[in-house]
């Protein structure tokens, strides 16, 4: 062959992997930031990796991610072997059919996989459900569970269905290379079946075993669209956790772990190289060639002294592995729970704690985006909570759906001290259902440094002025409301042309390119870091903001806006009513409120708690409070006046709220 | 012996209705009916609302594996050429950023493309920005950032496959074609490029199809502003708009696009499979 320059295309190479590894050594160097932000230096610390390790949601994604890949790909490789050996035994047109049926989860797209399992784990669920109850009504010997939902159960299931194809896909050729004669060869010899495919066919096909594992393993670790169907809302692999941190605050915690994961791959890659390597170093003795640097590195960790090295390794692994599985033995064991869904950024996570240690009950506290979003987690069996914290309108439409609880207000005696003004509401007339959470308003909040007017209108939401510089809110009926109000109508209107001409003023600033994107809490990243000038929020996360970035301020437009209660209620035939009950009468009383008015910025239903906030701030950071900013937080009455609930709407508006939703982004 | 093997692959048939064929055909009567499981045509009618997406879905995958492609094909093409040590490193290192989740690659051009982000900021310190008069270049947000996160995350998809073909070449083949009078270009075209094409084909359907599809991406580099395919099913089962019938009837429809896609393409030749292979 002829010697060609290699220079150009190592330079390519090169490129390529220049390109592939930036971003990587930039999440690598963020990680020792000082400061919170992911594109400005502020010093060298390890702060984020203390952090990480108390991070609970994140240490135990990590830890549900790691067990599922490792027994998907424990499942699925002997499966897969034992598959594939069947199959090769069948006729050569049976074989390619199965196998064409087979690859199916390997050649659809991750959505339809994961759409698909997630019906069928839903509909045999309640298949399950009324054979269960029926079962349990015939006879009363053996009690089985009526209620099944999504989790680490239905996870593993998939991602075994996953993982499958590719060991079948790299044990195949092997038995193909392998002469049919030999296993009937030994067993001629004397030799049972048994013996004959541990000692015969087992060496054969090994390399095709271990390359179909590896393939199965790196296949799990990098899903996320297929789990995030399957796995509801009670276990979160550690893709998940990132893509819902996305959506929020992100903070370099997810740098650190993604150090911590990359450098312990790197390792271990290293290691499992090293043997290989040092082999064909060895085979290629003779020929004098100098060993390149990796075989050096290799021949050396090779040697007697490094062999611990590789046996330490694999001793550690599965340590961690059985620790894992001990660990989640025991969280998900007898210990008393409570699932609660609420939205982000919206609790000081310390109530939590105090909660945990105060009862013994383990919160296993989950977030939703919307209420929209909610809805659908609820209503595609996802869920398995027992407290969830909607707002107003869509606790109506919850109501209406025959999808609460009643409470047992006996065993919430903080109740009493909710403020009358937030007691009987419309969603609630009566009471029954519900115990408040916070409440405030709609606003629009903008950046004073980009913006060189005051704004007071809906209208800036929509102006061509500020293209490219507006983010709009992510769900229909925020949106739309504000749409409604800003051409004068009510948000509560039922009339199609009024709906369609708002969505008209969306669908129309949409296509000029006046919004950057369509946020929920991914605002609060947006707006503190300078990235957009002008969102809509909520007036309790605006105070969390201008925290971090003193040019944003917050209005209350003149056309008026929403004013919302957010409560606490408990889904029908929740497993875990008396935790709930101790939860929501916790979170009521008036320490709690105060906490979490503190941290999270909204404003607190609770009488005694709106009194004592001035002087409870007063006493914690030892200054008077703005009380500019105790009037966004706690919405003065002739503001409220201008503001308008959302009430729940008729079956047939709330589709075309749907349906116009969905057609948003499609032109 | 045969007799006795082919029981192994009982469970798996069992299995593999269970788990592959059963929640395909449970999606399919979705996509047929409406909430109260009344038989409609309903969801397939409304379709051509959503063609837009459908569109633009496919546009910015095929951009996304063409330039997967174009990137991919030289690297594979050279690396093969390499020695054994320089290629057991390559692959290494293109395996290795497959084993941190794909979100959190996706995550760190967030902070590079943002509008104050790390390339503004080298931009607005070289003074680029000064000289163009602007504020900051929009990147997040755009169909470009889009196409960048999926070729980002897919290339190594491309790489690997075509990789995998070409290293195994039968070298007594160009030899024999050069023998014959073949040039370089000739030698590449009429038996490197066609041998080549099974791993091409595999390398195409392994970045087109997640590609499709994705919603991840899209959602954080796109801004939300460019729904796609995956988006807009997403949206219909865990979004906003709760609507799981319309969702199956896109996905279906989406799985059967694409597999035509895919039918007509192995047409070229026998790609798919083997390629897959470490």
């Amino acid at each position: 062959m002829k010697k060609q320059n290699r220079t150009g295309s190592r330079v390519l190479i090169g490129l390529t992997f220049l390109f592939l590894y930036a971003p990587i050594l930039l999440l690598i160097v963020f990680s020792f930031n000082a400061g919170d932000s992911s594109a400005v230096w502020k010093g060298f610390s390890l702060h984020w990796y203390t952090k990480l390790f108390q991070n609970r949601l994140i240490m135990s994604s990590v830890y549900t991610t790691l067990l599922v890949s490792l027994l998907a790909t424990l499942i699925a490789t002997v499966a897969g072997t034992f598959a594939a050996i069947g199959l090769y035994s069948l006729g050569r047109k049976r074989r390619e059919a199965l196998l064409t049926v087979g690859n199916i989860p390997m050649v659809n797209a991750d959505i339809v996989t994961g759409v698909s399992l997630c019906l069928f784990f839903v509909a045999f669920f309640q298949g399950w459900g009324a054979f269960a109850k029926w079962f349990n009504s015939i006879q009363s010997a053996v009690e089985l569970p009526d209620r099944l939902v999504l989790g680490f159960g239905t996870l593993l299931l998939a991602h075994v269905a996953f993982n499958i194809p590719y060991v079948i896909l790299n044990v195949a050729p092997k038995l193909r290379q392998m002469d049919r004669n030999l296993m009937d060869a030994a067993q001629d010899l004397g030799c049972t079946w048994m013996q004959a495919f541990w000692k015969v066919m087992l060496p054969e096909i090994k390399p095709g075993i271990v390359s179909g594992a590896l393939i199965a393993f790196t296949m799990s670790i990098d899903d996320f669209i297929i789990s995030y169907f399957t796995a509801g809302s009670a276990s979160s692999t550690l893709a998940m956790t990132i893509y819902g941190m996305t959506k929020k605050r992100v903070t370099p915690e997810i740098n650190a772990v993604s150090t911590l994961l990359f450098l312990s791959v790197l390792v271990l890659l290293v290691l499992s190289n090293i043997k290989e390597v040092r082999q064909e170093a060895r085979d290629r003795l003779g020929a004098a060639r100098k060993p390149s640097a990796l075989e050096r590195l290799g021949q050396k960790a090779g040697e007697p002294r490094f062999k611990w090295v590789r046996r330490g390794t694999a001793a550690v692994l599965a340590c961690a592995f059985l620790l894992a599985v001990t660990v989640l033995a025991r969280e998900t064991g007898s210990r008393p729970v409570v699932n609660v869904c609420s939205w982000g950024e919206y609790i000081d996570e310390d109530l939590i704690t105090q909660f945990e240690e105060m009862t013994g009950i383990r919160v296993n506290y989950q977030t939703a985006e919307s209420n929209e979003a909610l809805y659908s987690l609820l209503k595609s069996g996802g869920a398995d909570y027992d407290v969830v914290v909607p707002s107003d309108y869509m606790i109506g439409r919850l109501l209406e759906e025959d999808m609460l609880e009643k409470l047992d207000y006996s065993q919430i005696p903080n109740f009493s001290q909710i403020d009358d003004r937030f007691k009987n509401l419309s969603y609630d007339p009566t009471n029954e259902y519900t115990v408040p959470y916070t409440w405030g308003t709609l606003g629009i909040i903008y950046n004073t440094a980009m913006v060189d007017e005051e704004i007071d209108s809906w209208s800036a939401l929509y102006d061509d002025k500020y293209a490219g510089n507006v983010l709009l809110i992510n769900n229909s009926r925020d949106a739309l409301g504000e749409a409604l109000l800003y051409l004068g109508y009510s948000v509560n209107t039922t009339d199609e042309g009024e709906i369609r001409a708002a969505y008209n003023l969306l669908a129309d600033a949409n296509r000029r390119g006046v919004f950057q994107g369509r946020v929920m809490d991914e605002v609060f990243q947006k707006m503190e870091g300078g990235n957009a000038a002008i969102a809509t929020y909520y007036a309790g996360d605006y105070i969390s903001m201008v925290e971090n970035n003193e040019d944003l301020a917050f209005v209350i437009p003149k056309e008026g806006s929403n004013w919302f209660v957010d409560a606490m209620c408990v889904l029908k035939d929740a497993p875990h009513q008396r935790e709930a009950h101790m939860w929501i009468n916790f979170i009521a009383s008036a320490e709690s409120n105060l906490m979490n008015m503190d941290y999270i910025g909204y404003a607190s239903p609770n009488r005694v708690a709106l009194e004592r906030y001035p002087a409870y701030y007063e006493a914690l950071y030892e200054e008077e409070l703005d009380p500019e900013i105790y009037n966004i937080m706690v919405t003065p009455p002739e503001t409220l006046e201008r503001c308008e609930a959302y009430l729940n709407l008729p079956a047939a508006t709330l589709n075309l709220y749907n349906t116009l939703w969905t057609q948003m982004g499609v032109e | 012996m045969k007799n006795k093997l082919s029981w192994f692959a009982v469970p798996y048939v069992v299995w593999m209705a269970l788990m592959v064929v059963i929640p395909i055909l449970i999606m399919v009567i979705y996509a047929f009916t409406t909430a109260d499981f009344e038989g409609t045509l309903e969801n397939f009618s409304e379709m051509g609302s959503y063609a837009s997406v459908f569109l633009r879905s496919f546009r910015l995958a095929f951009v996304a594996t063409l330039v997967c492609l174009l990137i991919g094909y030289p690297v594979s093409y050279w690396m093969a050429h390499e020695g054994p040590g320089f290629q057991r490193l390559a692959m290494a290192l293109i395996m290795l950023p497959m084993w941190m989740n794909f979100l959190l690659r996706t995550y760190s051009w967030m902070s590079i493309l943002e509008n104050n982000g790390l390339l503004n900021q080298l931009f607005r310190a070289v003074g680029l920005l000064d000289a163009l008069g602007v504020d900051y270049i929009p990147m997040i947000g755009t169909p470009g950032a889009v196409v960048l996160g999926m070729v980002y995350n897919y290339l190594p998809f491309m790489i690997l496959p075509i990789y995998s073909v070409i290293v195994k070449l039968d070298h007594s083949l160009v030899e024999a074609a050069r023998d014959l009078g073949a040039d370089s270009a000739g030698v590449f075209r009429k038996v490197i490029l066609p041998l080549s094409l099974p791993g091409v084909l595999s390398g195409v359907t392994m970045v087109f199809v997640p590609s499709v599809s994705t919603f991840a991406i899209s959602r954080l580099l796109g801004g939300g502003t460019q729904i796609m395919l995956g988006d807009l099913i997403e949206q219909q089962f865990l979004g906003g708009a709760y609507d799981p019938h319309l969702g199956a009837s896109i996905s279906m429809v989406m799985m059967v696009i694409v597999v035509v896609c895919m039918v007509v393409m192995n047409r070229f030749g026998e790609g798919e499979g083997e390629a897959v292979m470490l």
